[in-house]
């Protein structure tokens, strides 16, 4: 685009299909686990190179190696030519390796600007210019074609624009090598689009690029090859134009892809759960049922007020109006005791704020609902504290030492079936699930599917929000469709397609870009 | 939300009891050495003096470390006891039963303790803000209550209590232990316990899995107040006045304690027994320092340095090195 650009990011000295980086028999071995097991894999300049893997494939491992966020056990890195050590993070940035992280690890009472040059700030006699840095990170930001303001404090941003402000800031750094770690869990459609407008055209600029992802489709979106990790192990690495979905998900979990999205129709039974033109914060006027033996699916981007919805349904939240029914009666939900003393039970979203207590036993995170039942009026029986616990570890096969464990040391997906588990041994009626598998792997996703399964013959009803379409798509019984607060359609089991949803849920959002702050 | 385990999980079975048993030793080594090296440190009157010494910090201690596990902290303890020294002197010296005048100054401490946890859950202020808060107006009001004066306490058996022994243990010792074992019960075999640890660790989480937090907080605050008017009643018998300046700077010798017993001031890690052990590792401390001529600028410097050490090897293990 503008001269400016590439002074921006200084021409990488590498012709496209050099290698750039090569990794010879990488190891990594923690106390008690063998990370990865002697990774040979070569990446060439100007490429997107996708990584893809379960929990607990390896892949944070590998780029805390190459970020030098951890040393290596053993093995080379070649890295233009020369080995390198990657012993701190600051000598793999000197050589031109950034990596921009699923969560962002940027300052968030600080502006725009301001993170975009933390750490290289431009100073005059040790004065900040903080009106020029402003303008410079305007000038990125809009040659990138992010329609986001400079000057506003990060932390007014959504999750999502964050993101896209922490690769900006990546680029304007001299990076050769860039690694994205799942940045699109937390983007709305139209970021992720931008995103990879970004991602496409630094490739054009000789940067390489590492794509982490579990979503097959971005992967055969963006990238031009693709490595695939199980165990520590790097299975194989393919051509993108020479593979495809089915190979890939059996190379990482040796399943097949129709074995995930696990779905058994039941007839629906009494309707648990009603909500008459509710209103609150973030969401208008809803109204739907939930009967017992069905999935309602609510689909909608992030912001659509599906989140706020259940957590209003839920207690946690006042409703400004509307009434809930519960079994036929209306009743008044002040807090989420009142409502799990109903029957419901919540899997909120975000595993880390809300689902789980990190640094405490897997075990009491498990039994955090039921300490009342499992205590008489003055003492815990640690006998069923145990059995309790051990229970759940077994049947949801989460994969930790004992339930003494802290929460914090398994991988996502293990975490994940410790805030759905810990609900069924509270025998409860309605589940809500937000967002269940994002961040987690092939295989567990599906596990928890059969896990709703399983809750449905026994009766419960299950609301699931998911951002992910294929999701709902193959497993609500009844879809509904959220936009910018208000439910804007309602489907049956497989009758609309995907593209009609998708236009339902967006239509607004295209006719005016930069919506969403 | 990383893609997978950071590293081993490793089992943490017996972590507690483990460091619970490296401070044990600790402050039997100090014993020892000091029985050693001083000859009167092992007589029976210097190790009922320890005792006494080291009982109503290590009482503060337990109230104070479940404040901290909720992720809270209770500065106002120190001037708690003092208020409370005058609340009792003035009851007894009322004519109000002694019985009575104790239930009455450990109700004080009760309220004082709900009103932080109103503050903090309804006023939405920081624990650390609004404790300071009390710490400075509960020394005024006790000092206006006495204009300043010592009041002292025309009461005999009153006194007699904490001068005298049980079984040949200090009355204030066994005070330790009447607050220590049911403290231990509450905190690690009660549900009540589990959600300090957990409401410490994420109070969100705890609140969408059902978990009073409101509740807990103001639990947490008011057993500190409890503890801390409770010690001023073993004051205010030890010394035999009420005194609002009394317990000066003990806020700061409880949070020693608890931290140096393994108790993490970001919340969700702490034990019974470890205040208590710190409490009576810093008691043996000033103790032997005392006995040794130690000048007492340097017990101060002991201290500090003690707290840095202790807690900085306790982080290298929770680390997992």
């Amino acid at each position: 685009m503008t001269s400016t650009a590439q002074e921006l990011h200084p021409a990488p000295t590498l012709e496209p299909g050099r290698t750039i980086l090569e990794l010879k028999g990488l190891e990594k071995q923690y106390p008690g686990t063998h990370a990865l097991k002697r990774i040979n894999l070569a990446f060439k300049a100007s490429e997107i190179h996708a990584i893809v893997g379960e929990n607990g494939a390896g892949k944070s491992t590998l780029i805390k190696l190459l970020t030098g966020v951890m040393p290596r056990t053993s093995g080379d890195v070649i890295w233009e030519g020369k080995p390198a050590a990657l012993a701190t993070p600051h000598e793999a940035m000197a050589l031109g390796i950034n990596a921009v992280h699923q969560e962002v690890v940027l300052c968030r009472h600080l502006t725009v600007a301001a993170n975009m040059f933390l750490g290289e700030e431009d100073s005059r006699f040790g004065i900040l210019q903080q009106r020029a840095m402003v303008r410079e990170a305007q000038k990125i930001i809009d040659d990138l074609g992010f329609d986001l303001p400079a000057h506003v404090v990060l932390g007014d941003l959504t999750i999502g624009q964050q993101q896209l402000i922490a690769a900006a800031r990546a680029t304007v750094r001299g990076t050769k090598f860039l690694i994205f770690d799942e940045p699109t869990a937390y983007l709305t459609r139209k970021e992720a689009d931008q995103l990879f407008t970004l991602i496409r055209r630094l490739k054009g600029e000789g940067v390489t690029i590492i794509y982490i992802s579990h979503r097959m489709e971005e992967v055969f979106e963006l990238a031009d090859r693709v490595s695939v990790l199980r165990d520590g192990t790097l299975v194989g690495t393919r051509n993108i134009a020479e593979t495809n979905d089915a190979e890939l998900v059996k190379m990482m979990i040796n399943r097949s892809i129709e074995q995930v999205y696990h779905k058994e129709h039941f007839t629906p039974g009494a309707t648990l759960l009603e909500a008459r033109n509710l209103s609150g914060k973030g969401f208008e006027n809803v109204s739907m049922t939930v009967r017992a033996g069905e999935i309602v699916g609510l689909y909608g981007l992030i912001g659509a007020g599906r989140s706020e919805f259940v957590t209003t349904l839920y207690g946690r939240h006042r409703k400004s109006a509307g009434q809930i029914l519960w079994e036929g009666k209306e009743v008044q939900v002040n807090s989420e005791h009142d409502a799990i003393r109903l029957g419901m039970a919540l899997a909120p979203e975000s595993r880390r704020d809300q689902g789980l207590c990190l640094n405490l036993p897997v075990g009491l995170n498990l039994n955090l609902p039921i300490y009342k039942r499992i205590s008489n009026n003055l003492l815990i029986s640690s006998a069923q504290e145990k059995a309790e616990a051990d229970r759940q570890i077994a049947n949801l096969r989460i994969k930790t030492p004992t339930r003494n464990a802290l929460a914090s040391s398994l991988s996502g997906g293990n975490q994940q079936k410790i805030v759905i588990g810990k609900w069924l041994a509270h025998g409860a009626k309605l589940f809500i699930f937000d967002e269940p598998t994002v961040g987690v792997d092939v295989g567990t996703k599906a596990e928890i599917y059969r896990l709703f399964s399983a809750l449905l013959s026994n009766g419960a009803g299950i609301i699931l929000i998911s951002s992910y379409l294929p999701e709902v798509y193959e497993l609500a019984d009844t879809l509904h469709v959220f936009r910018r607060g208000k439910l804007v359609a309602t489907h049956g089991f497989h009758t609309a397609d995907h593209e009609e949803i998708l236009t339902q849920a967006l239509a607004e959002k295209q006719e005016k870009p930069g919506g969403q702050i | 939300m990383s893609t997978e385990a950071i590293a081993a999980a490793k089992p943490k079975r017996n972590y507690n009891a483990l460091f619970g048993l490296t401070l044990l030793a600790l402050l039997v080594l100090l014993w020892v050495i000091l029985s050693v090296a001083t000859p009167s440190f092992a007589s029976a009157n210097n190790i009922s003096n320890l005792l006494r010494q080291g009982s109503m910090i290590a009482i503060l201690a337990v109230g104070q470390t479940f404040v901290i596990i909720t992720g809270g902290i209770d500065l106002s303890v120190g001037a708690v006891v003092g208020f409370a020294t005058v609340i009792v002197a003035m009851l007894i010296n009322a004519g109000v039963p002694i019985f009575l005048a104790i239930l009455i100054t450990l109700l004080v401490g009760v309220a004082i303790g709900l009103f932080h946890g109103f503050g903090i859950v309804k006023m939405g202020l920081p624990p650390f803000i609004i404790t300071l808060a009390t710490l400075t107006s509960l020394r005024g009001i006790g000092l206006l209550m006495t204009n300043g004066n010592s009041i002292s306490i025309n009461n005999d058996a009153f006194q007699l209590f904490s001068r005298s022994s049980f079984l040949g243990v200090p009355n204030l010792f066994w005070m330790v232990i009447l607050v220590g074992i049911p403290a231990y019960v509450f905190l690690h075999h009660s549900r009540w316990g589990r959600y300090l640890f957990s409401v410490g660790s994420n109070a969100e989480a705890s609140r969408l899995s059902g978990v009073n937090v409101q509740r807990t907080i103001y639990m947490a605050y008011t057993l500190s107040g409890l503890c801390a008017a409770f010690v001023g009643v073993l004051l205010a018998s030890r010394i035999g006045i009420g005194n609002p300046t009394q317990a000066e700077g003990w806020e700061l010798q409880a949070i020693a304690s608890s931290v140096i017993g393994g108790t993490s001031l970001f919340g969700a890690v702490g034990s019974v027994h470890g205040p208590l052990l710190g409490a009576f590792i810093l008691a043996t401390i000033n103790n032997g320092a005392n006995l040794l001529n130690v000048n007492a600028f340097w017990q101060r410097i002991i201290t500090g340095v003690l707290i840095i050490v202790i807690v900085y090897f306790d982080g290298l293990r929770r680390r997992g090195k």
